[in-house]
Parts: C-alpha cells; sequence; structure tokens
C-alpha cells in the first residue's frame, strides 16, 4: 500500500524542484552580463522510486515513482576551452606589452620624420657643405655649431626618454609583480573555500567562476597550467559536479613544464601544500633584471610568456654577464653609433687648422664624457659655440678660404665605419652613418610590425577560443525566457496535482463513510 | 555553435571599434599625405624613406654648392672680361702712341690714362664676392692690394674647391698670380711701357705691344679656362636638379599617399562602419522577452 498522501509529497517535491530551477533561471538572467559567469543548470533526477526491493517490501504493482529532486547545481563549462585560452592569452599579454613597448621606441625615434635624427644630422653635413663654400663667414659657422649641437640634443634626447620609458617599464614589472602575487593569493584563499565547501558535498559554482576568471587574468601574465586534485580525506564528493582545488603549474611558451616541475600553487592528495610567490630580482650594477625567483627556484630564462616576459625582454634582463633586451639593444647601438661618429669627427677637427694667428689646430669639436654613455652626454665643445670661428676648417693653412678640412668633415657622411682613421670603432657598426642608422630604424620597424601582427593573431585566436567558450558557458536570455516558461508550467502543473490531490483527499474524507445519511 | 546576447554585443563591439581603427588610420593617411606614421607601419619603405631623404638632402646640397660655384665663376667671368676691355684700352693707346705722331704732353695724358688702366687692374684684381677677395686663393679675406711684395699686390695661388656631386670637386676659383699678378709686377710690361712713354723712344713703345697682346692672352685663356668651367658646371646644374626631381618622385612614390585611392577607401569603410551600426543595432534588440507576454 502506498501512503494516502504520497500524491501530496511527489507533488510538492515538483514544486520544489521547479522552483529552484527557475531561482537558477533568475540567478541566469541576473548574471548575464557578468564577466566570467557561467551559466547553471539545475540537475534534475527521478527520485527513487517505491517500493525498493527489500523482503519485507510491499506486495504492489511497481515500481511506482515518487517524483523529482534537484541532484545538483552544476555550472556549464569546458575546461579543454579554458586551457586553450589561457595559453593564446598568455602569448596575447607576451606579444601586447612587447609591442606595446617597442611601439613607444618608435614614437621617440621618430624616424624617418623632419626631426628625426636623421634629418637633424642631415643638417650637419649640409651645414658643413655649406662651411666648404663660404668657410670666412661667421654665420656659415655658426650654423654649424648649433647643428651640431642639434646633433648632440636629439642624441640627449633619445637616450634619456627611452632611458625613461625602461624606467617605467621596470617599474611596471615591480607592479605586475606584486598584481601576479595578489591574484596567487586571491587564488589560493578561493582554493580554500572551496576545500571546505566541498567536502560537504555542495557545488561552489561562483566560486569556481570566480577562481577561473583569476587563473585568466594570471594567464595573461605567464603561461600556467592547471590541473585539479581531489585531496583524499575530502571522502565521496560528487566528481562530476564538483571541481576540486586546483594546483597551478608555470609552464613554459611551448607547453612544456620546467624540470623540476615549478608550482605556483600547489595542491596534493594530503590538500593545499601552499604558494609560491614570484620575485623578480634586479642586478644592483646594471638595474636589468637578474632573474625571477618563485619558491626556492630562480628563473633566468624568461621562458614562461605572458605580459611579465614581454617587460623583461623590453626593459632588459641580464645574460651571461651582459645585458640584453630592446631597450639596452637600441641603447647601445645609439652609443656606438655616438661614440664612432664623435671620435672620428673630432679627429677630423683636430688634423685641421683654424683661421687666424698663429696657425693653430683644431680641439675637439663634439665632448664626451669618457666612460659614460655616449649618446647621454655627447655635446658640442663650448668654446666652439662661443666663437664659432674655432671650427677647424682649414687643411694645410690657416688662411680664410682654405676649406680642405672642412670637405673632409663633410665627407665623414659618406665614409664607411671601417674607414674610420680615428680607430676603436665599437664592434658590429658596419657601413656609413646613414645606412647604419637606417637600418637599426629598420630592424625596429620590422621587429614592432612582427610583434604587432604576432600580437593581432594572437588575440584573433584568443577571441575565437573565448567565442567558443561563450557559446558553451555564456547566458542567453531566449533560453532562459524559454526554460522559464518551461518550468512555470511544470510548476503550474505540480501545483494542479495538488489541487487533483485535494479534490481526491475530499473525496475519501468528506464523501465516504457516510452511508444512509 | 549556440550563440548568446553577450556574444553578439562583444562582437559587435570589436567590430566596430576595428572599423574605427580603420577609420583612424584612413584619416590619418589623409591628414598627414604619408603612407605611413612608423617605421612598424611599413618597415621596407619606412628604411628606403630614409635613404631617399638622405640622398634627396644631398642632391638638394650639391644644388646649393653649384649656385655658389656659379656665383663664383660668373663674378670671375666678368672681372676678367673687365680687365681684358682695359688691358685692350691700354693697347689701343700704345698703338696710338707708338707712331711719333703725338706730342710730348700728349703723351703724358696717355701714360696718365695707362697709370689710371693699371690702377683700374688692382681694383679689379680685388673683386669681392660676398666679402670675399675672389682672386687671392685661400686668403679670402686679405685685399691682394694690401699685400705688396716689391711694390706690387701679390695674389693667392691656393685652388679653393667645391663638392658639385659625390667624389666630384671643381676648383671655383682663379689664379689672380698668372694674370693680375704678372701684370702689375714691378718692372713689368706695363712699368716698361710707361717708361717708355716717359722716355718717347716709339720703337721701345712698339716692342711693348707685342707683349701686351701677350699679357690679354693670357688673361684670354684664362677667360676661356672659366667659361669651360661653367659649362661643366652647367652641366652638373642640370644633372643635379633632373637627379633633385628623380630623387623627390621616389621619395613622393615611396611615402605619399595616393590620394584618390585613400579617398575611395575612406568613403567605403565609412560605409561600411554606418552599416554595421545600423546591423548592431538591429541585431541586439529584439529577444524572447519582446514576444512573451
Amino acid at each position: 500500500m502506498v501512503s494516502t498522501f504520497m500524491g501530496l509529497e511527489t507533488s510538492k517535491r515538483a514544486l520544489s524542484v521547479a522552483q529552484s530551477a527557475l531561482y537558477t533561471t533568475g540567478h541566469n538572467v541576473a548574471n548575464a552580463n557578468t564577466p566570467g559567469y557561467s551559466r547553471q543548470r539545475v540537475n534534475l533526477s527521478a527520485t527513487e522510486s517505491f517500493p525498493s526491493p527489500a523482503l519485507n517490501s510491499p506486495r504492489i504493482a511497481g515500481q511506482l515513482g515518487t517524483g523529482v529532486e534537484a541532484g545538483s547545481i552544476q555550472r556549464i563549462r569546458d575546461s579543454f576551452l579554458d586551457s586553450q585560452y589561457r595559453s593564446q592569452s598568455s602569448k596575447v599579454g607576451y606579444y601586447s606589452s612587447l609591442s606595446e613597448s617597442l611601439t613607444k621606441m618608435e614614437e621617440i625615434l621618430n624616424d624617418p620624420s623632419e626631426s628625426g635624427l636623421l634629418n637633424t644630422m642631415n643638417n650637419f653635413w649640409g651645414s658643413l657643405e655649406d662651411l666648404t663654400t663660404n668657410t670666412d663667414n661667421i654665420g656659415a659657422r655658426a650654423v654649424v655649431a648649433s647643428s651640431g649641437q642639434m646633433v648632440a640634443e636629439t642624441l640627449n634626447y633619445y637616450y634619456n626618454a627611452l632611458t625613461s620609458v625602461q624606467e617605467d617599464l621596470r617599474y611596471q614589472i615591480g607592479v605586475e609583480q606584486s598584481g601576479i602575487n595578489t591574484i596567487i593569493s586571491n587564488i589560493q584563499s578561493i582554493n580554500e573555500k572551496i576545500s571546505k565547501v566541498e567536502p560537504h558535498g555542495y557545488v561552489s559554482n561562483d566560486l569556481y567562476d570566480e577562481r577561473d576568471t583569476l587563473v585568466d587574468q594570471l594567464s595573461q601574465f605567464m603561461n600556467v597550467k592547471v590541473s585539479t586534485v581531489f585531496p583524499e580525506k575530502y571522502g565521496i564528493v560528487d566528481k562530476a559536479a564538483a571541481e576540486g582545488l586546483y594546483n597551478i603549474e608555470l609552464i613554459q611558451e611551448d607547453g612544456s613544464s620546467y624540470m623540476p616541475p615549478i608550482n605556483l600553487i600547489s595542491v596534493n592528495h594530503t590538500g593545499i601544500v601552499g604558494v609560491n610567490n614570484i620575485e623578480v630580482q634586479t642586478d644592483s650594477a646594471t638595474g636589468a633584471i637578474s632573474g625571477v625567483k618563485i619558491g626556492s627556484t630562480t628563473l633566468q630564462d624568461y621562458k614562461f610568456a605572458g605580459a611579465l616576459t614581454g617587460l623583461i625582454e623590453s626593459a632588459g634582463y641580464v645574460e651571461d654577464g651582459t645585458v640584453k633586451g630592446a631597450y639596452p639593444d637600441m641603447l647601445q647601438k645609439l652609443n656606438d653609433m655616438t661614440e664612432a661618429v664623435v671620435k672620428e669627427f673630432n679627429y677630423v677637427h683636430s688634423q685641421g687648422f683654424v683661421v687666424g694667428e698663429p696657425p693653430t689646430n683644431g680641439g675637439n669639436f663634439f665632448e664626451i664624457t669618457a666612460g659614460k654613455n655616449a649618446a647621454q652626454t655627447i655635446k658640442v665643445n663650448a668654446d666652439i659655440i662661443k666663437d664659432p670661428s674655432l671650427i677647424a676648417s682649414g687643411g694645410k693653412s690657416n688662411a680664410a678660404g682654405d676649406n680642405e678640412n672642412a670637405h673632409h668633415l663633410a665627407a665623414i657622411k659618406s665614409k664607411d665605419f671601417t674607414q674610420y682613421e680615428s680607430g676603436n670603432v665599437p664592434a658590429g657598426l658596419n657601413g656609413t652613418f646613414d645606412t647604419y642608422y637606417a637600418g637599426v630604424i629598420g630592424n625596429l620597424g620590422v621587429d614592432s610590425a612582427s610583434v604587432q601582427k604576432d600580437h593581432s593573431n594572437a588575440q584573433i585566436l584568443a577571441t575565437s577560443v573565448d567565442k567558443n567558450r561563450q557559446s558553451v558557458s555564456a547566458v542567453s536570455l531566449d533560453e532562459e525566457m524559454t526554460d522559464m516558461v518551461r518550468y512555470q508550467q511544470a510548476y503550474n502543473a505540480a501545483a494542479r496535482m495538488v489541487t487533483l490531490v485535494d479534490e481526491m483527499l475530499d473525496r475519501i474524507i468528506n464523501g465516504m463513510g457516510t452511508g444512509g445519511r | 555553435m549556440r550563440v548568446t546576447q553577450s556574444m553578439l554585443s562583444n562582437n559587435m563591439i570589436r567590430n566596430i571599434s576595428n572599423s574605427y581603427e580603420r577609420l583612424a588610420k584612413l584619416q590619418e593617411q589623409i591628414l598627414t599625405q604619408k603612407k605611413f606614421s612608423k617605421p612598424s607601419d611599413d618597415p621596407v619603405a619606412a628604411m628606403m624613406g630614409m635613404n631617399y631623404r638622405t640622398s634627396l638632402n644631398q642632391v638638394e646640397q650639391y644644388s646649393r654648392n653649384i649656385s655658389e660655384a656659379t656665383n663664383w665663376v660668373e663674378s670671375t667671368d666678368s672681372a676678367l672680361g673687365q680687365a681684358i676691355s682695359a688691358l685692350q684700352r691700354m693697347r689701343e693707346l700704345t698703338v696710338q702712341s707708338s707712331n711719333g705722331t703725338y706730342e710730348s704732353d700728349q703723351r703724358d695724358s696717355v701714360n696718365e690714362e695707362i697709370k689710371q688702366l693699371k690702377q683700374h687692374l688692382v681694383d679689379i684684381g680685388d673683386t669681392q664676392l660676398g666679402g670675399k677677395y675672389i682672386f687671392n686663393g685661400y686668403d679670402t679675406n686679405k685685399r691682394p692690394s694690401d699685400t705688396m711684395v716689391d711694390g706690387a699686390p701679390s695674389y693667392g695661388t691656393d685652388e679653393i674647391q667645391v663638392e658639385v656631386f659625390t667624389g666630384i670637386k671643381i676648383p671655383i676659383n682663379t689664379s689672380g698670380q698668372s694674370t693680375f699678378g704678372e701684370a702689375l709686377k714691378t718692372g713689368g710690361t706695363i712699368d716698361q711701357l710707361m717708361a717708355s712713354l716717359k722716355s718717347t723712344d716709339e720703337a721701345d713703345i712698339t716692342n711693348r705691344l707685342a707683349e701686351l697682346d701677350e699679357m690679354i692672352n693670357v688673361f684670354i685663356k684664362e677667360q676661356a679656362k672659366v667659361g669651360a668651367k661653367q659649362n661643366r658646371i652647367d652641366l652638373m646644374t642640370d644633372r643635379v636638379g633632373q637627379q633633385e626631381v628623380f630623387a623627390q618622385k621616389i621619395l613622393s612614390s615611396n611615402e605619399d599617399v595616393d590620394m584618390e585611392k585613400v579617398i575611395l577607401d575612406f568613403t567605403t569603410q565609412e560605409s561600411i562602419h554606418t552599416a554595421s551600426l545600423s546591423v548592431g543595432a538591429k541585431v541586439i534588440q529584439p529577444s524572447l522577452l519582446d514576444f512573451l507576454r
């Protein structure tokens, strides 16, 4: 026999399940625009039917269904797409920070343009040509001095602007270091919360979403691999719906693990082991990045991609005792170039003669501070600015019209670095000043363009993976509305069932046992 | 694929912002009239552009140098021309005085005129161009007639060279020593002529005629050289002028925008943008909500 009130019980369950399904629908609609939110579904399952097979089970026709229950509320998400997205996202981060810093470099160098170094340099060479035709004209001399000063100032500006961006990049590395550590500790604290909820059989969907959003953020800074762990002491949990704890490993650009593996958050069968914060270390002598310390390991290859690597590769890092990276390389090139030209120019200048009595050789035209950065310290000899007649234009005499050395000075523009007579030209310089510098700018352009292209490609891929992810997890209002109609009707129908049972009970209670009345 | 409202709106925002980006790029091209503003926009064109600019600058510089050389050569030519006519006047006077019909006071006035003509030659030898004495070699700031050697002005002999093209230098000055220096030297033809006029030795005066002719020839030869130089410079002017046009053309085709194309692109992009905005507005609006009552 089944209980008199069983129909009511069944309907009550249906009502409450329809209600929780409606509430979940409401939750989905409410979070339709929440970033990182994944839609949730109530897993409905029929309750155990009656009678259950047992020795003393009643001998009735069976089994009779007893209604519905809400098994669990699960978020709908594909962890495979998550890991795909994260590996793209770390590439986006890497190329975005690299392309940003290279674009800044291009903006500072500002070539080809009317105000770039090349044009300033051309003006300087031009003023020397003018000097060859007007050696005794004090105006032409003043123009040489002041256009030389413009060259020096342009180089100073380049050097200082590049180093100040480099400083900004280093500062940004510090900011990102603390950002990364904050994200790690936030993930850790969510891990802890989850470890308190899951063993009780609950599924904390919103915490999962929050945790995944944080991991997404982390993946912009460095390439990470997430694996889920159910510690042994968890006991029996619904592993289909529960997600367990996140173990987060730092991996290389190509997706391979470091040997031994480096964990940012370690979780094992005993539970949460701990977190490893990152610490970016700086070489005190050069200010360049000397390593990234994670827990007890110090990495020096920065192959973990992400924005942090992009910044480190821009701002400069120490490798095999030398400083490398986009900014240090450019500064080095500017210094080498400046040093070579200054030395050659001074050499040629000092071979010439100054106009006037007694015949004297020219001094240094440009001045650089020995042992310091040439591009930063270059300036025109103050005496020459004060008195441009000190420019040594004469080749063999102190006569006003002797323009031989002016020719030699102007000819430096078309001289190969290898032909420089002053000797000791820094290694790696080739071609004339013009072609070398055009090459430097060309290379910068190519690098920057290719990084920008990589950035937009990575972004397109990330967007398409994200679209797939959205396709699985995002809330569709149409769908929710349909569900709402569905569950609302289910609720109505269950309520109708209650009325039916009520009417049946009315028949039993009020309409029966009154025979003859 | 399951498509949701947020996907649609994200998609739309992304597309519209891409479209804005393209509009901004085209607008920049129209405003600057340049195909690129940063080397990374077009690295090859940027690098070539730098080389083209350098060569254009050089060509412009050479044409400046050439015009300076032209100035020198033209002033030299006219100075030599004046010197030649002065010498020819001297020759005329010499011919007149050599036939024995002149009285002594007439010879005196001829002598006086020749003295003036000599002074005129000295003045021509002091010709200045932009403050520079063009017949004094490197010593362009010294007046030749101020530096007397043996009572006659001395002239520098150095060649002042100007670069008119890469590696091509033209000497722009003419040495004053072989022309004015020789003519004006103490005890030279002119001095002897004046001495002969004083001594009224007609045969002696006639002898001077040949010497004067020789002297005029030296000046004429020098003027011819200057003319040849002038020709060479004119050729260079043409060549550099062509180079300049050529360099400018290359530079322009390398980095200047094709206006019609850019405006057409801009108009196309503009209509694409408007279309995507209106499509976006239509796509986002209706949902099931609008039909549920």
